[in-house]
Parts: structure tokens; sequence; C-alpha cells
């Protein structure tokens, strides 16, 4: 069996949030997971207190949360992201970086 | 209940629209009724329907309403620019037309607070941003609380960025408004603006853990100060060895306090750990105000010399909160990865969190762990709970 770091949604209708998961694959996506190693808030949020020249180059910004330490020890033990984290993994530096090339 | 129909003549100029239809139009020209043309005949019975055999009347007190509308209440139909324009002042009105602010005459412990005039609000905005003055001088100068300061800087910038954008103010309503309400001037001298402040501003909040009456029975032998209060107020164990600079000065001992709130001592175990509760001179919104007020009592007559302490401390107290906020700041920085991926429209911020037995605890649920919980019910959508905020963390 294979153990993925995947996304458990969480949040209300129209409103997603996820916790980033260490789970079985074959487990039910929101069951209880061997571990949470962070959030992934997909909403973007805007960014406010900035003043008039940041405000124009500013991007709307999503927030994630996550414990490298934790996620790097999962991938060296075998863990497979799932493509969504494997994403959200390589922007964080955390792998090799280049993008999951389907086999 | 039948149609009430007036049949009495009310002459209202203060409030027209309250006139019923059956009022003779003889007297108010103004306002078209639709009984206009029937009212030329000017018969005993003045009404809209001839032929109801029914008289009924105004009640008694309707018929009082109007007499005092059109008697001694219409001198308040207009207001006199610069006083208020309240009940409790008819009779007194044009005596003395100012100083007036208990609008209610049954209730004479409601005082109307004044607000700020349009020339102190426009000199507290260029302090702050032209002048770059903190708010906590401005707030000492200008007499106004530092939140409202803050506030007035606030309303004056999105003030002025609405007339950029050509949106139109409200401008009528606030020129009326500020002819009627008491309103704080910006004196000549603005040292009067310190002498008789807007608003107090030395006010100390009223702490939770001072609620409880604690009876505490110390030995007369033994010195006991506020110091010693508050931590009898948060449960701390007493303090062993006194330290004895504290009294030789308190200024410095205060200053010590709010320069590193960091460093105030904590009690409790986990979830119920708090600062212990600091003196009351401490707490306070203005400190340096104190120190500054006990250097002017030990020299009374070195006007130059309090002058330049005082400035000094200030200047110390607004280096260490800036210093403060810096370094709040570049924690907030360290913690957080800001990623601008060119394939997206979006920034990407991580933030760091730490997963082990300390935050999720040896069942797992802790509530410091990262991630929504499992296995904890979510009270989110259930009936009755409140969502806003109930209230304001001072």
């Amino acid at each position: 069996m294979v153990v993925r770091i995947r996304l458990a949604r969480f949040g209300n209708k129209h409103q997603p949030f996820y916790n980033i998961v260490v789970a079985q694959a074959r487990s039910a996506r929101n069951s209880k997971p061997l571990e949470v190693i962070g959030t992934y808030n997909p909403i973007p949020q805007r960014p406010t207190n900035l003043s008039d020249e940041e405000a124009r180059s500013a991007r709307p910004y999503k927030e994630v949360s996550l414990d490298r330490s934790r996620a790097k020890y999962w991938i060296g033990v075998g863990a497979q992201p799932s493509d969504g984290v494997w994403r959200l993994l390589s922007l964080a530096g955390i792998g090799d970086g280049r993008t999951k090339t389907k086999n | 209940m039948p149609p009430r129909v007036q049949n009495q003549l009310v002459t209202n100029t203060l409030l027209p629209y309250l006139s019923s239809s059956s009022t003779s139009t003889s007297t108010i020209s103004k306002i078209p009724t639709q009984c206009s043309s029937s009212s030329i005949t000017s018969t005993s019975r003045r009404t809209c329907r001839p032929f109801s055999s029914t008289v009924a009347s105004q009640t008694k007190l309707r018929n009082e309403m109007f007499t005092w509308l059109n008697g001694e209440g219409a001198a308040l139909k207009n207001h006199i620019p610069g006083s208020t324009n309240y009940l409790t002042q008819i009779k007194e009105r044009d005596e003395q037309p100012v100083g007036r602010t208990r609008p209610f005459p049954l209730n004479q412990n409601f005082v109307s607070e004044s607000i700020l005039s349009e020339e102190l609000r426009n000199e507290i905005y260029d302090r702050v941003v032209n002048q770059k003055k903190s708010v906590r001088a401005v707030s000492v100068d200008l007499g106004v609380d530092m939140r409202r300061v803050g506030a007035v800087v606030r309303l004056v910038e999105l003030e002025k960025r609405q007339k950029q954008q050509g949106k139109s103010l409200a401008l009528p309503y606030a020129r009326a408004i500020h002819e009627m309400v008491p309103t704080t001037p910006l004196y000549e001298d603005t040292r009067d603006n310190r002498n008789r402040p807007h608003e107090s501003i030395n006010d100390l909040p009223v702490h939770k853990l001072t609620d409880p009456q604690i009876f505490y029975p110390v030995s007369e032998s033994r010195q006991f100060n506020r110091v010693d209060a508050g931590r009898v107020f948060s449960a701390a164990p007493a303090l062993e060895n006194k330290q004895v600079n504290d009294a030789a000065d308190p200024a410095e001992a205060v200053s010590r306090i709010t320069q590193n709130p960091s460093h105030i001592e904590k009690v409790g175990k986990g979830e119920a750990e708090q600062q212990v509760l600091q003196p009351a001179d401490a707490r306070i919104p203005h400190p340096h105000l104190v120190a500054h007020e006990r250097f002017r009592q030990s020299r009374p007559t070195e006007y130059r010399e309090i002058f330049k302490a005082y400035n000094e401390r200030l200047r110390q107290e607004e280096t260490a909160e800036k210093e403060r906020k810096r370094l709040a700041k570049e924690r907030q920085d360290q913690q957080l990865t800001k990623v601008q991926p060119e394939s997206s429209r979006f920034e990407f911020r991580f933030k760091d969190v730490v997963v082990s037995k300390e935050t999720t605890g040896t069942d797992g649920r802790g509530s410091k762990a990262p991630g929504l919980r499992y296995g904890v019910p979510s009270y989110e959508r259930k009936k009755g709970q409140v969502k806003i905020p109930t209230r304001v963390e001072v």
C-alpha cells in the first residue's frame, strides 16, 4: 500500500479549505490521516495595508502553511505527493523542483 | 375604531407634514391640500367630509402637541449656529446661547460630549502625516485619545481619497451637525488644547483580573505596593527579594516594563498561561506623563530642564515602540516565504508550522497543531453561535 501526501477538503460550501495530510492511498478523502502536515487555502486573499505603488503591483495571495521537515521526511520514506500537493511542494522548494511527469 | 377626522384648525409650521388633510389651507398657504376647494365656504365645521355626521375630535394629547409645537416649541425649529439645539434650553436659549450640553430634561446625568472641530481634526492629520510626529506626542499635545488620533488620520485619508476620486461628500450635513453639537476648538495657543483637553487621555482600562475582590492578609512589617497587588490578582507567587531600586526610581521601573513588554513574567501552564498583572502606572496609555509630572514636582522652576527631559522621555518611548514593531515584522517575515510563480496570477505565502508531540498532543487533537482537527465537533453552523465580536481588546 502506498502512502500519499494529499489534500483533504474541509470548509463549507463554496469555501474550500484543505488540510495537507499524509494518508494511506486507498483510504477515504476525509478519513483520519496518519498526520496533518499543513493547510492550503485556495481562495485568493487581497493584500491589505499597502501603499499606492505597492498596491498596483501586488498580487492576490494564497495561504499555505506547511511543516517542511515533516514533508521532507515523508517524501524521504517514499510517500507520493498527489498532483496538487506536488505543485505546492515544488513551489515551497521541497523535492527536486521539476514538475511531475506522467509515466 | 372609526377613522379619526380632524375638525380643528391646525396650524403647524414646525412639522408641516404632520398636519392632516382636513386642516384649513387659509393659514398654511404653502401646502396644497385636497380639500382646498371646499374650504372656501369656511363653515363652522371645517372638514373634507361635509356629509359625515361623526364628530371626531383629535385626542387631547395630539392637541397639546400641536399647541406646543406652535407655541414655545417653535423656537427649536431653527437652530442658532454655534449653540446646541436642545429641549432643555428653551427658556434660557436667548439669555445664554452656548454651554448647554444636557439634551434630556428628565435625565440630567446625560451630557452630550463634544466632537472634534474641523480645524482640530485637520491639525491632527497635519501633525501626524506632514510633520511626522508620533501618535503619542500628538495625543498628549492636543488632548485627544491615541485611538481617536489614529481614527482621525484614517478618516481624513479616506476623505482625501474620495475627493480625489470625485465622489460627493455630505458636506451640508457635516456643516449642520458641527453647528448643532458642542465642538472642541483648536485654540490659537495650542498649549490651551493641552490644558483643556478634548477628552481624558490617560484612562486606566479595567483589567479582567481585577474584577474579583481578594482578601489577602499581609503582615504589617511587609511593604505591599501596586506591584505586589498585581501579583496577587494574577495568582503569581510573591517576590522573594525585593528590588530596592524600584522604589528609588519608579519612573525607570515603569519604563523598563513598558519598553520591553515581552520581558513581563508569565504565570500559569499551557492554555492558562498569562502575563503577571502590572501596576497601574505601567498600564495607562501614557506612562511617561507620570514620570514627567514627578520630575516637574522635584524641579519646579527649571522649565528648560523639564522640557528637555520630557522630550527625551518621549523619544525613548517612541524608539522603543518602533524597534518593537520592527522586530515583530521581522519575525513575521522570517516565518513567511513568498513565492510568485511566473505561470500564476497569484502569490503563494508559505508559513512554517510545527507538527510534533508538543503541538498535536498525545491524542493527536491538540489545538496548536496545524490544520482543521479531526474528531472535534465544529460548532460553526450551530444555532446560537455568536460570530460578531462581542468585546474590544484594549
